[in-house]
């Protein structure tokens, strides 16, 4: 009986391997691509806006000019932060139940309160003070449909007298200085939910929230070096390199540290050897070795630092188009790497069987719902409404105040 | 003594909080369902509203009334514990009005069962049908009687 039911698992579904429990023996995971694209996002919209609070708290002047492009792609990225989970679950006309009936004790429905949180109370409220004393003035000058939006975003207030302005400045570093912990609590917590879940050796790790921070603080930032060089190709601008040569320290920086901490971790789990070690195995041979070996270690760590790395020694003697390339290249690299890393996390930790001595197999599909197609149109709406958002609050043909994110006026 | 003044842009922020928390308290009492939390943190006439709907299958009794010939080969084989419905599919309507037919038949219905799965048991008649046979099963099985050969 136990050879035929080891054969029929091995011969008759050959998308198992070894041993899997019935329940196991679902043709796909239960969560799918989607789910995977929901931490990256989410890591995108924290990374993105720990670059803005460099600017803000810490005062990096040299990455000014990309301080509303991180804010903006950090507004365009969370307002689609929580779309791949509403498609995922289905029913979209239920999603405002969440909010008539929230739930205080489900880990999954807390994150809906750190999502409004961050959304409404930290991102939206810092992107208004620093935009008043604009929106106040390009409502007076701006006519039709955009001066309508402009008029709507003063919210009546148009008071921009000098006492006004400072108290903006002032609320703005506030909102920064909270928003940082914020940020770090918004994909903290999606590394929680996957960290809590300690029936699975591949999930279950008290640094999975420190894990995922960083790696959404190394691909935010990938993300703003990638949006700024698209921006100025887009407007024909010439890249200022003391910004993006900035970025990229940071850029570098930020890889070293998460790379050193997922090392450690793997140093970890390899001399803990604990009872799920052997698939882990299997795991990192096999069924991910493209995407964690090749995707996520290779292109999305080891090139990136290299190409970076030589920059931190050689940046004099590397030539500005050069080195535009290859922070070009290592950002977008990260990015592929950081979508691997999430894929390795959340389609990783359902390819191995809760025996531990079997594992599974995924396909992709291409227009399921979980499929290839909803997932590029998810990727890629963040993009649409960041393009729209700099249309209207990044415009070349709209004066600004002058006034820098850390309060000094250079007008 | 100078009066404390509220800037007018923080004012507005707490007056537009208030406004958008005033919305949701009064959203709430209209959506929140009425049977909310009368057991727990679900709705407690969850399951009569569910009862209440319409059926949708006839039932075997239904089919017996016209199929009855084809009901009596299907007792005395292996599919005799089998509805209808499971191949056939929802067929209140039919049995209604005769003239709205069931759902057309394709061999889906008999892979659903008897497709291989290790959660099933051995003894089960499972094929792996990429192996099996590419045509209709119906060439070789009666599905109303599976043990006889067409």
């Amino acid at each position: 009986m136990t050879s035929e039911v080891t054969n029929i698992v091995v011969e008759v579904l050959p998308r198992f391997e070894g041993y899997v429990y019935p329940n196991e023996a679902t043709a796909h995971p239960l969560w799918g691509f989607l789910i995977v694209l929901y931490p990256y996002i989410t890591g995108l919209v924290a990374g993105a806006f720990i670059m803005a609070s460099l600017v803000r708290v810490f005062k990096v002047k040299a990455l000014e000019p990309v301080y509303r492009l991180s804010l903006l792609t950090a507004l365009a990225f969370l307002l689609c932060a929580t779309l791949p989970l509403l498609f995922h679950l289905g029913h979209p006309e239920r999603c405002y139940e969440i909010m008539i009936t929230p739930h205080l004790t489900s880990p999954m429905a807390i994150f809906g309160f750190v999502y409004a949180w961050y959304l409404m109370a930290v991102l939206l409220l810092e992107l208004w003070f620093d935009y008043r004393q604009d929106l106040v003035e390009w409502s007076k000058t701006t006519a039709g449909f955009k001066g309508i939006i402009y008029r709507i975003f003063t919210v009546g207030v148009t008071d921009v007298s000098p006492p006004a302005v400072a108290l903006d400045v002032k609320m703005g570093r506030i909102l920064s200085v909270v928003g940082i912990p914020s940020a770090f609590l918004l994909h903290g917590y999606v590394g929680f939910i996957f960290g809590s879940i300690k029936a699975n050796p591949w999930w279950g790790n008290a640094i999975m929230p420190i894990i995922f921070i960083l790696s959404a603080i190394v691909s935010g930032i990938a993300l703003c070096v990638f949006n700024y060089m698209v921006l100025t190709w887009i407007r024909r601008h010439t890249v200022e390199m003391r910004c993006l040569d900035t970025m990229a320290m940071f850029l570098f920086y930020a890889l070293l540290v998460d790379a050193a901490v997922e090392g450690l971790d793997w140093i970890h789990r390899i001399y803990a050897a604990e009872e799920g070690f052997s698939v882990m195995q299997t795991m990192i041979r096999e069924k991910l070795f493209y995407t964690l070996n090749l995707g996520q270690a290779t292109i999305g760590t080891l090139v990136p630092f290299l190409l970076l790395g030589s920059l931190q020694l050689l940046r004099r003697r590397v030539p500005e188009m050069v080195r535009r390339r290859m922070i070009s290249a290592s950002a977008a690299m990260i990015l592929i790497g950081v979508l691997a890393m999430r894929w390795n996390v959340v389609i990783g930790g359902q390819l191995f069987s809760k025996s531990l001595r079997g594992v599974m197999g995924y396909k992709m599909e291409f227009a399921g719902v979980e499929g290839w197609f909803m997932g590029i149109l998810l990727l890629g709406l963040p993009f649409v409404i960041l393009t729209v958002l700099v249309k209207l609050f990044l415009s070349e043909r709209l004066p600004t105040s002058g006034h820098t994110p850390h309060g000094s006026s250079t007008t | 003594m100078r009066r404390f003044q509220m800037p007018p842009q923080i004012l507005r922020l707490v007056l537009l909080t208030l406004a958008i928390v005033g919305s949701y308290m009064v959203a709430r009492v209209f959506l929140t369902p009425a049977t909310f939390g009368q057991y727990g943190w679900y709705r407690g006439a969850a399951l009569e509203e569910l009862a209440a709907r319409t059926p949708v299958y006839a039932g075997k009794k239904a089919c017996d009334e016209c199929h009855s010939d084809i009901l009596h080969k299907l007792a005395g084989d292996a599919h005799k514990t089998l509805s209808c419905e499971a191949c056939h599919g929802v067929s209140r309507t039919h049995a209604d009005d005769p003239d709205i037919l069931p759902v057309k038949l394709t061999g889906s219905h008999c892979i659903r069962c008897h497709e291989a799965n290790p959660s099933r048991p051995a003894w089960f008649k499972q094929i792996v049908v990429k192996d099996h046979y590419s045509g209709k099963c119906t060439e070789c099985h009666i599905p109303h009687q599976p043990t006889q050969s067409p």
